[in-house]
């Protein structure tokens, strides 16, 4: 499925689909990779829900975290080039990661990748344990090859046989200067205090009015000790890189079963990270539905979040919707949030996630579009609210329309409303003639029943809330909260209208009397 | 005497836990005051990182030797992945995601003493996660080496500061003991009195923001996050300070001056320099390469 054809940017950010890719997104770069090509089983991710409990997934995903990408060094090595150190530890790491995410898969009779890349991360471990140094490190040691030692040693007798020739090559300039020790070999000598001649293996660099920058010229037993521990040096680095260059080889060999090792927990990231999701909001793998969708009570997750996060309630809805049909209901009723439940469900489903509901049968959509009030920020910026709108409805019919799921949200609202109804009538029509599924929510009148769709509508407040004393909004809002009955229900020739826009004005503050003078015009 | 038992007195006496060598410019002798400070050091476990690149054998820009910095066994260094001394081997402690100009930085301890060349973080927020890391990992002290133009990255610190000056960066020695004035100015600048009005600003202060601000007759403190927030040259710097009352959240401790009076193309009376130095900054200041402080 390709997210870039299922959902345009609009429908992306009316349904916040950042918020899932967020919600089940892998916790490390191999996941991310794999998640790109991999096709989720959401019985598969339901089921593991349940067999994992908060500490196994929490055990799993601090392995994924702290397992470095070995992608670069596999490729280096695969192209002959020898590792670096920097590059053993993350193999040392990875695999340690991957040997502890695979026992804990085992306590839950599960397994991690294939025989032969658990083999390639035990003996990896084994090759590069001698390298092992403090708490987590990784250190070139001698005991990988002994030679790294004698090496090691040579140099360090051929750095101190230096350092004391040095010593003796400048005593005699240190003494003649009165100093204890030359510690550089350039030094500032200021003019005041130069001996004249200058003591010999003394050159002057540079002459300043007042000082000169001076250095010592080495002896010819310094100068040989010097030749000595370079020969030595050299001599280090190349029993380190024959050391380096034979890991290398050893790590080549496991090439095959460390690329499967890698696989095998991208897909363990990918398939984690939706099990967390589905574990987290408790959701159900959607039954397969021909045409349309229906479900009990679902969520809206971004907004259930954002609840959350200041203690307020969430109310799931259910719906039953087999083709077109039309939404009403009252100002602040939830209109908008049952069109994107339906699209966060269909967005779950076409991406082969569970869905946050008791219960839900939902078509395998392969386009989900929102119609509904333009941002300004999009193309047209010289287009009105309603000319924006219809552009956009030319583009959503323009697309193929095989399993299209459309989400109208109070279309032609800003004209009139004849031309509006008469517009949405002939939309539906549209809709219906391609099979499409959709939800148009709308405060225009008459619509279900001159188009002949099924009509929903929010049943809207249970009585007139109180208006707070204290006049504050958010009191306001959470009263209003209290009293509305976000339920879906279907509308049918007896279901008496809504009116509930002029007692949500006075709830949010507007004056009595003009709020009377409006029910009296309402008759 | 000891100019780096000096520096680290000064540095470390109020507790802090790092210092941090900020030059005025390229070749003022930062890394010879680091070495200072790192023989003074010597015996305990010092993490070293730099804002950008030191250490480095030969100037990047005029291809000329450099003062390199050889590190003695059981320092810490966080330094780019690329740019680690390949022989002798080094500890790798920890490889990270934080980017240098050269790649990805990494920790490392050094087993056998050699030259290294640091190519720290270049953002404040990578500095501070490097000198953290190189803290968790085992380090008492840290030293950070950084240019002026990179003043930015000590932001949120708590690092003592010495400012490092010297005859390259300046055509004359008046200008050197100017631009060391300023910078030491800027840095120190004082903590906001909360009990006066203030007008504080949620980013850098800028040469247009004064001129604003000045116009209109501002006469509360404008105060910034920190002296790090102020990107203004040093003349720009004096005369916000007279037409504006300017002032920090965070002041900076400054703690000493260094001056190298020896530039690749120019270089001062050493003493006197130093002088001028110590008189228009206030700090104690020390001659690096002579090794003395000035009387």
């Amino acid at each position: 499925m390709n997210p870039e054809l299922l959902i345009d940017e609009t429908t992306a950010g009316a349904l916040d689909a950042a918020w899932l890719l967020r919600a089940i997104a892998p916790c490390g770069e191999y996941g991310r990779r794999a998640d790109a090509a991999s096709a989720p089983d959401a019985r598969a991710i339901v089921a593991d829900a349940s067999t994992f409990d908060a500490a196994t997934l929490d055990a799993l995903q601090d392995a994924l975290r702290r397992a470095p990408d070995i992608a670069p060094a596999l490729a280096r090595a695969g192209v002959g080039d020898a590792l670096d150190d920097a590059a053993f530890l993350e193999l040392l790491r990875f695999c340690d990661a991957w040997l502890r995410a695979r026992a804990t898969l085992a306590r839950h009779d599960r397994a991690l990748g294939s025989d032969a890349a658990a083999a390639a991360c035990i003996s990896l471990v084994s090759l590069l344990g001698p390298g092992r140094a403090g708490t987590y490190g990784f250190y070139l040691d001698e005991r990988f090859a002994p030679e790294l030692g004698a090496a090691r040693a040579r140099t360090q007798r051929a750095q101190a046989e230096f350092e004391a020739a040095r010593g003796r090559s400048t005593q005699g300039i240190a003494r003649a200067l009165g100093r204890e020790e030359i510690g550089e070999l350039e030094f500032i000598l200021m003019r005041a205090d130069a001996p004249s001649p200058l003591p010999e293996g003394l050159r002057v660099v540079r002459e300043a009015p007042t000082y000169l920058l001076c250095e010592c010229e080495l002896d010819d037993g310094a100068l040989a000790a010097l030749t000595r521990r370079d020969e030595a040096d050299a001599a280090l680095a190349q029993a380190e890189r024959v050391v380096r260059e034979t890991l290398t080889a050893r790590v080549r060999e496991r090439m095959a079963g460390l690329d499967e090792a890698t696989a095998a927990f991208g897909a363990l990231d990918a398939h984690v990270g939706k099990v967390r999701f589905a574990q987290t909001y408790a959701c159900v793998a959607a039954e397969e539905a021909e045409a349309g969708m229906s479900f009990e009570e679902a969520r809206y997750l971004p907004l259930l979040d954002e609840l959350a996060g200041e203690g307020r309630a969430y109310v799931p809805i259910s719906l039953e919707l087999p083709g077109v049909a039309i939404l009403t209901g009252p100002n602040m009723g939830g209109k908008s949030i049952a069109l994107r439940t339906c699209g966060f469900l269909a967005l779950c489903v076409a991406l082969g996630l569970p869905v946050p509901a008791k219960r839900a049968r939902v078509e395998r959509f392969e386009r989900i579009s929102w119609l509904g009030i333009a941002p300004e920020s999009e193309s047209g910026g010289l287009l009105s609210s309603f000319a924006r709108e219809v552009v956009r409805l030319r583009e959503i019919l323009e697309r193929p329309h095989e399993r299209t799921i459309v989400l109208v949200d109070e279309f032609a609202r800003t004209t009139t409303p004849q031309e509006g109804r008469a517009l949405l009538i002939a939309m539906v029509e549209r809709l219906r003639e391609r099979d499409a599924t959709a939800l148009i929510a709308t405060h225009l009148a008459g619509i279900a029943q001159a188009s002949g769709t099924t009509h929903y509508a929010i049943r809207g407040l249970r009585g007139v809330p109180e208006r707070p004393t204290d006049g504050d909004l958010s009191h306001a809002l959470a009263a209003l909260a209290d009293a509305m009955d976000y339920t879906l229900a279907e509308v049918t020739a007896d279901t008496p209208p809504q009116a509930d826009a002029l007692a949500l004005a006075r709830l949010l503050g507007l004056d009595d009397a003009l709020v009377k003078a409006a029910y009296a015009a309402l008759g | 005497m000891n100019v780096g038992a000096e520096l680290l007195d000064l540095a470390l006496r109020d507790g802090a836990r790092g210092i941090a060598i900020v030059g005025t410019g390229k070749n003022v002798g930062k890394t010879v005051t680091t070495r200072a400070l790192l023989e003074a050091l010597r015996g305990t476990c010092v993490g070293l990182t730099s804002i950008g690149r030191d250490g480095e054998a030969v100037d990047i820009g005029d291809a000329l030797a450099k003062p390199r910095l050889r590190l003695e066994p059981g320092t810490i260094v966080a330094t780019a992945r690329a740019v680690l001394p390949i022989s002798p081997a080094s500890e790798i402690l920890e490889t990270s995601d934080l980017m240098t100009a050269a790649g990805p930085l990494l920790y490392a301890r050094v087993r056998a003493a050699a030259h290294y060349e640091l190519l720290g973080a270049p953002t404040a927020s990578g500095v501070r996660a490097s000198l953290e890391q190189m803290r968790a990992l085992g380090a008492e002290t840290t030293l950070l080496d950084g240019a002026v133009d990179r003043v930015a990255a000590l932001a949120g610190g708590d690092d003592a500061i010495v400012v490092a000056t010297g005859a390259a960066t300046a055509a004359t020695v008046e200008d050197a003991i100017e631009e060391a004035r300023a910078l030491v100015a800027r840095l120190m600048l004082p903590k906001v009195d909360e009990r006066e009005p203030a007008l504080r600003l949620d980013g850098a202060l800028t040469a247009t923001m004064v001129a604003d601000l000045a116009a209109r007759g501002e006469k509360r403190q404008v105060v910034v996050c920190d002296p790090t927030q102020i990107v203004l040259s040093g003349k720009a710097f004096d005369g916000a300070m007279r037409r504006l009352t300017l002032r920090c959240e965070r002041p900076l401790r400054v703690v000493a001056v260094t001056a190298a009076s020896i530039g690749r193309d120019r270089y001062f009376e050493p003493a006197t320099f130093a002088r001028a130095v110590a008189l228009a900054t206030g700090l104690p200041t020390f001659d690096i390469y002579a090794g003395a402080r000035a009387a």
